[in-house]
């Protein structure tokens, strides 16, 4: 904030400003039983707004705008989902959107200093190691989730920032092979090749197939990253191994899905419209019938539909503010993962961090937004931020905050005076250019 | 009636496409105060060859021949993957990779070398000078 007071300002104002628009749009085009209802939302997204403004300045960090991002899709998320039928305020969805929020922090600090999370890198594994038990003892073969009473955690999701975080510390083992047989082999680039293929397993025995692709994206972006990390020698020849490697897997995946998915796969929706195409029928009506700019905010119908608020939540956002105004929602998400191009990481650790997340989002956005639209099988993937669920939520303010991280990165101490210059004299010049030359 | 509804979503719309701007705007703002800051942590320094300046604008920078350096030198008497540069704390440090004809800071042969302003570092037959950034008009 002190090194950018301006942008910190305008773009402060300018949040404030969208999220009063939106917020003027439900009180004249809204469908509220009380005008109290929309102060109550106005009230929490504008505090939220101002409270994180505030807060904000109060963390040393360098870079500001992710930040302002975060908040502005958090609270554009809270009034869509507080619309959805009739104006009210999501308070569940409040509570996750401030979790979000604290964990975009948590997130941030964890991420910031290389040097420092590579030697917690063992913690790192061992968190991995404890979600898939986790996983395994309590979620049972067809189920993701663990019930504690009303509230209940898909603890799948926390596998996501973990994954990211090893790929991003293993980054720099590149220059540590050892012979394996006929191969020079990095161990941490084979331990990370056997999690994602354990995790993707582990998902395929949950029957959440939807996120096998979310995982995999990770890993191929980490992958990338070492490809391009100095002397890490990577051929085409194992560019092109990795790429068969894929295409076989997906080929044997696809033959060796469940019935239901592969029903999925091949489902004309249109003519089996009250069966497993009535999310996506309903869904693309919707999009129809909201057109450019909407019913207006909680005039939709859509919300009748089961998953209205998570899996098709594109569709329930166009219904009731239009296309316009979800594919704006999307493009400020995307905006988010831009952020990196525009001030690139000065360190290939965090460079590999952003490069995960913005893979895990945008295939995530893909997966729920193509699978709406019937451009590919629906999966029940979450959009980040827009969709409800808490633990969604959660671990996607958790890569917020690695983007953060990545934009305000740490590297030890600043030099506090300038580095001493080697006094030399005229005559040692000589002598130096004739140990260069012998 | 309905014109006015639509003419407010569109206002709706506009106003979320003007904060998309100003916060693009200020990640600009924001790239350059990243620069200075790195420029900081770097010490401001950079590699100078006669005609050629190589910046460091990274924390891990490898120098070789190969066409993925960081500072990449198309001379043969330079190993594809010779010296690897890093900045801790504000000190960069050079560090042989397993060159053939190795490194030279100011005549020594290294492995490993803490790096002065400067220094003169000798990669094959190419010789590169360690020091601080000047802007364009200095000399």
């Amino acid at each position: 904030m002190k090194n950018n007071p301006f942008a910190y300002v305008l773009s402060g104002l300018f949040v404030l400003l969208a999220h009063l628009a939106m917020l003027a749009n439900i009180m004249y085009n809204g469908n509220y039983a009380q005008l109290s209802d929309v102060w109550t939302l106005a009230g929490t997204v504008l505090g939220l707004d101002l409270a994180w403004f505030i807060i904000m300045p109060f963390f040393r960090q360098h870079s500001h705008t992710v930040d302002f991002i975060l908040i502005l899709i958090l609270n554009m998320s809270l009034i869509f989902q507080s619309c959805f039928g009739e104006v009210h305020l999501a308070l569940k969805h409040m509570i996750t959107c401030i979790a979000a929020l604290a964990a975009s922090r948590i997130g941030f600090f964890l991420c910031r200093d290389h040097n420092w999370i590579a030697k917690q890198k063992k913690f790192v594994w061992i968190g991995i190691g404890v979600v898939m038990i986790i996983i395994l003892l309590f979620t049972g073969s067809r189920s993701m989730w663990i019930n504690f009473g009303s509230f209940t955690i898909q603890p799948s999701e926390l596998l996501k920032p973990l994954l990211v975080m090893a790929c991003a510390t293993s980054v720099a083992e590149q220059q540590k092979k050892h012979k394996l047989l006929w191969f020079n082999v990095v161990w941490e680039n084979l331990i990370l090749l056997g999690i994602t293929a354990a995790i993707c397993l582990l998902q395929w025995w949950c029957r959440d197939l939807g996120s096998i692709p979310t995982f995999a994206a990770i890993y191929a972006a980490g992958f990338l990253m070492r490809i391009c990390y100095p002397k890490a020698k990577f051929s085409k020849k194992t560019l092109i191994g990795a790429g068969i490697a894929v295409l076989a897997i997906a080929g044997i995946g696809i033959k060796l899905a469940p019935a239901y998915v592969r029903d999925r796969l091949f489902v004309d929706i249109w003519s089996d419209k009250t069966g497993n195409g009535y999310q996506q029928s309903q869904a693309l009506i919707a999009i129809a019938d909201g057109g450019w700019f909407g019913k207006g905010p909680g005039k939709g119908f859509l919300h009748n539909v089961f998953a209205y608020e998570s899996d098709i939540v594109f569709s329930t956002i166009s219904e009731e503010w239009g296309l316009l105004f979800a594919l704006m929602v999307i493009f400020i998400i995307l905006l988010m993962l831009a952020i990196p191009l525009i001030n690139p990481a000065r360190s290939y650790y965090h460079g590999t961090l952003a490069a995960g997340v913005c893979a895990a989002f945008t295939v995530q956005m893909a997966l729920n937004i193509f699978g709406s639209c019937n451009m590919i099988p629906f999966t029940g993937v979450t959009i980040p931020f827009i969709s409800m669920g808490g633990t969604s939520m959660v671990t996607s303010g958790l890569m917020a905050g690695m983007l953060i991280a990545s934009q305000s990165p740490e590297f030890g101490k600043l030099p506090t005076k300038k580095a001493p210059a080697k006094k030399k004299k005229p005559a040692s010049r000589p002598a130096v250019r004739k140990g260069a030359q012998a | 009636m309905e014109n006015a509804n639509l003419i407010l979503c569109a206002v709706t719309a506009a106003a979320l496409d003007i904060c998309a701007l100003v916060l693009i705007f200020a990640a600009y703002r924001e790239k350059s105060t990243a620069k200075k800051r790195w420029a900081k942590i770097s010490s401001n320094m950079e590699l100078v060859e006669p005609g050629v300046t190589y910046p460091l604008g990274c924390d891990e920078v490898l120098i070789g021949r190969h066409a993925s350096a960081d500072i990449r030198i198309p001379d043969l008497s330079v190993s594809r993957y010779h010296a690897m540069m890093t900045v801790s704390d504000g000190v960069w440090t050079i560090k042989d990779m397993g060159s053939k004809s190795g490194v030279y800071v100011n005549g020594a042969l290294v492995k490993e070398a803490r790096l002065r302003e400067n220094d003169i570092i000798n990669l094959g037959n190419r010789r590169l000078i360690f020091r601080r950034r000047r802007e364009k008009n200095e000399k």
